[in-house]
């Protein structure tokens, strides 16, 4: 039986870069859904589940993590090359996430980290950058981590089609909904105000701020939001830091 | 319309009263601020709340709802019923009753009435309550201070007693039967209308009386001023995701995980919204924060007006708390203010 409606499952590729492969391992966590998935799609590289190397044939390339040695930018080509379908796993390969915050002053990192002499086994190391600054991206798959069901309707997207756009608002709006106040009334610093919404609001639902792991949005208004902080007693640094930790790739080009 | 005097003690009473035959929806705490939210003993309400985050718009029009199931391989609706729960919302200020009146408007309009939205409606009663205006309260100001239809009852507080306005056979056999209600005296109408001066001298002198607001509207349509509302703006919608009667909303088709069935869902969404106005070839109408906050502002104190003949604005001030970068309709009403309007 087809598990598509078209007939055709994809061949499907799943590749780890520099990341915890935490959005990998949430793939996996989506136990009730993995024996459909699998009838949906043919799975023929998955790093986290076996040491094969990447075939020559696939149709959809799924890549976790940051860019950040010329090796895996040499192998974000070949799958460029190959795959008709890029799509981006998490905010590591979204915006640079958590490799991204050595991009500032990079030079300056890895002399901190590995003095004089880089080891071989890290490889030829670059300044990190998200993958869609080393080749075009079709789709991406936000937050650290991804939410599985945002996975799953990522593949759909490319098997059956779907013309929904990524959303461009900030967060706060969906966060009123679920009713939960907000942080800046308790005097803490919240990244809502300039992060890409269409998560739901998840943490700030469960009693976290927001960390901004969508990544700014493209509307974000990040002056008007600074002044807000400092009015509600959050000093700019403190702000300027909270920004970095999924952005510094982007701010570093001048957001 | 029918008035009842009950004494406060017999809240609980009609509340369980109530409980018996339907959900009831009253407003309790959340963390430092209040919802509406389901309740299931008297004493999780919070009746002296001064407002609630968003609305009780939810219960007739949820942010997110399945209009219909589908089988994504045949092409094919499988399932189109509406779940609708009865409902009693209990506590509902008169600037809600007044928007629920103006989404009643919208949705019941003859010329296409929604399904939906009638048979949340048509299931749920609304008891109202009177209430002290907090600092961000305009309601006096859009004529929606006093709710003179939309309600099943209607309670003012006249000290240590109720004087209840019936609006429903369905709820007064409710009152009658939990409650002992009187006669109004006039010790009790002299009450109600101490009651209701004290409400209209406890509104925010700091918010302008502004006369035809719709007119000054058109008049500065093109004023700098909307450029430095826009200049604020984080786009986030919050304004309209707390918003009594903001009643955009989006439709979507979503795959389950199998990729075989879905849900068509109807989800709110707001006009402040970057990608609101977009269209098929990739143009957005209103391209920048300015024309969507000013947009929004037009719809609430001028468009409604023309189509409706009231403000959409309740004055409930939701979205004066709700944005963080202190843009609301009072901004709107200071600036003609110092034009001298």
């Amino acid at each position: 039986m087809s598990g598509t409606l078209h007939g055709k499952r994809p061949k499907v590729a799943i590749i780890g870069l520099a990341s915890c492969f935490g959005c990998q391992l949430q793939i996996t966590n989506m136990e009730p859904h993995l024996l459909s998935l699998l009838d949906q799609i043919e799975l023929v590289h998955w790093q986290l589940a076996s040491s094969d190397p990447l075939p020559e044939d696939f149709d959809i390339a799924v890549v976790e993590g940051a860019v950040t040695t010329k090796e895996a930018l040499e192998t974000m080509r070949r799958v460029r090359r190959r795959a008709s379908v890029v799509i981006a796993l998490g905010a590591c390969a979204v915006t640079a996430g958590i490799p991204g915050i050595a991009a500032p002053e990079f030079d300056d990192h890895l002399q901190t980290v590995y003095g004089t002499q880089v080891p071989q086994a890290a490889g030829n190391v670059i300044s990190p950058v998200p993958i869609s600054q080393v080749v075009p991206v079709d789709w991406e798959v936000r937050c650290c981590p991804i939410d599985p069901a945002d996975f799953m309707a990522a593949l759909h997207r490319f098997i059956v089609g779907s013309n929904k756009l990524p959303s461009t608002a900030t967060l706060c709006g969906e966060c009123k909904r679920n009713e939960r106040g907000c942080f800046y009334g308790r005097g803490q610093l919240c990244m809502g105000l300039v992060t890409r919404a269409g998560c739901g609001a998840r943490c700030p639902n469960l009693g976290r701020a927001c960390n901004g792991c969508a990544g700014l949005s493209p509307q974000a208004n990040v002056a008007a939001a600074r002044r807000m902080a400092q009015d509600a007693g959050i000093g700019e640094a403190r702000f300027n830091t909270a920004l970095q930790l999924f952005n510094s790739v982007e701010l570093q080009a001048g957001a | 319309m029918l008035y009842r005097v009950i004494d406060s003690q017999e809240l609980p009473a009609l509340v369980e009263a109530f409980m018996e035959d339907y959900e009831v929806i009253a407003p309790v705490e959340s963390g430092a601020s209040y919802a509406f939210e389901k309740v299931t003993s008297f004493d999780e309400i919070k009746l002296d709340y001064p407002t609630t985050i968003t609305s009780c718009k939810k219960y007739v029009l949820p942010p997110r709802e399945t209009l219909f199931k589908f089988d994504a391989l045949n092409n094919e609706v499988t399932d189109f019923t509406v779940k609708v729960t009865p409902r009693v919302i209990f506590g509902a200020h008169a600037c809600d009753i007044n928007a629920l009146n103006s989404l009643d408007m919208v949705f019941e309009d003859s010329r296409y009435r929604d399904p939906y939205y009638e048979a949340r409606r048509g299931a749920t009663l609304i008891i109202g309550i009177s209430c002290t205006p907090t600092e961000s309260c305009f309601c006096h100001l859009m004529e929606a201070d006093e709710a003179r239809t939309g309600y099943d009852l209607f309670l003012q507080d006249i000290g240590g007693r109720y004087l209840v306005s019936i609006g429903s056979v369905t709820a007064a056999n409710v009152l009658e039967s939990a409650c002992n209600p009187r006669e109004a005296t006039d010790e009790d109408r002299i009450a109600f209308r101490q009651a209701t001066r004290k409400r209209q001298e406890s509104f925010n002198e700091e918010i302008p009386d502004v006369q035809e607001i719709a007119m000054l509207m058109d008049a500065f349509h093109s004023d700098p001023f909307w450029d430095e509302l826009g200049s604020r703006c984080l786009a986030c919608t919050a304004c309209s995701s707390v918003c009594p009667t903001c009643f955009c909303f989006d439709i979507a088709d979503t795959l389950g995980p199998d990729g075989k069935t879905g849900r068509r869902e109807r989800i709110w969404d707001a006009c402040t919204s970057p990608q609101f106005a977009m269209v098929t070839g990739g143009h957005n109408f209103r391209d920048s924060n300015r024309n969507r906050v000013r947009h929004r502002m037009y719809h609430k104190l001028n468009g409604f007006l023309a189509t409706h003949d009231r403000m959409l604005c309740t004055g409930c001030g939701r979205c004066v708390r709700a944005c963080k970068a202190h843009i609301s309709p009072i901004e709107v009403l200071k600036f003609f203010e110092e034009k001298g309007a």
